[in-house]
């Protein structure tokens, strides 16, 4: 079990000048999905964006992180990005993002 | 099955659509897996899924060989996408749609 700050502070690592979104999909420290926004992502694919993240993330996967839903957005998609992020075991259902608290904190 | 990289590449080779998942479309063994099989449903083109559940091997061997470390994983005409989350992203935008098309003109 790891907290989302560790988390956070993980993948500035690999994404120093992002900002970074972690929510703890069920408070259990093991399931996490995250927002990466940053404009160094801008003409990189999908999975070029992932596999940066990646290249710290993947030493802590599959413990203590179980499952990564990663988002790799830059600050042009992250605008128009809904807020909801999706968890596995939620039936379908999405788990909101509460974005707005997040950046008056910064 | 020994899950060699040969036959691993042999599965990609084979099917322009290849899902490594948890569980099968019908009864998937995790949200993401089957978060990938929908995205590949709502494509509405034939895909050969794969159970790397039903092998204890099959985890560690589609993950080094793939260069990447969860799963599901999507192939579209043998080069991995990603996983649901990019999966579903391509959906939206339309890419994987135009990637699933071009490969198919150029094979």
């Amino acid at each position: 079990m790891v907290a989302v700050e560790w988390v956070e502070s993980e993948v500035l690592k690999a994404v120093p000048e992002a900002l970074v979104e972690v929510i703890d999909l069920h408070g259990s420290g093991d399931h996490f999905h995250v927002r990466i926004i940053t404009e160094s992502f801008e003409g990189m694919r999908p999975l070029q964006r992932q596999r940066m993240v990646l290249a710290v993330m993947k030493h802590h996967i599959p413990s203590p992180i179980h499952a990564l839903d990663l988002k790799c957005m830059t600050p042009k998609q992250a605008e128009t990005a809904g807020d909801t992020a999706f968890d596995p075991h939620g039936g379908g259902r999405g788990i909101h993002i509460n974005r707005i608290n997040r950046q008056k904190r910064e | 099955m020994d899950w060699t990289e040969q036959e691993l590449q042999a599965i990609v080779d084979e099917h322009a659509l290849v899902l490594f998942m948890k569980g099968t479309p019908n009864e998937p063994q995790c949200g993401f897996s089957n978060r990938a099989a929908q995205v590949l449903q709502q494509l509405g083109e034939p895909f050969a899924a794969v159970n790397i559940l039903t092998d204890p091997r099959a985890i560690p061997s589609v993950c080094n060989w793939a260069d990447f470390p969860t799963m599901p994983q999507v192939f579209v005409h043998g080069e991995l996408i990603g996983g649901s989350d990019i999966a579903l992203e391509m959906l939206q935008d339309g890419s994987l749609r135009e990637m699933f098309d071009t490969g198919r003109d150029s094979n």
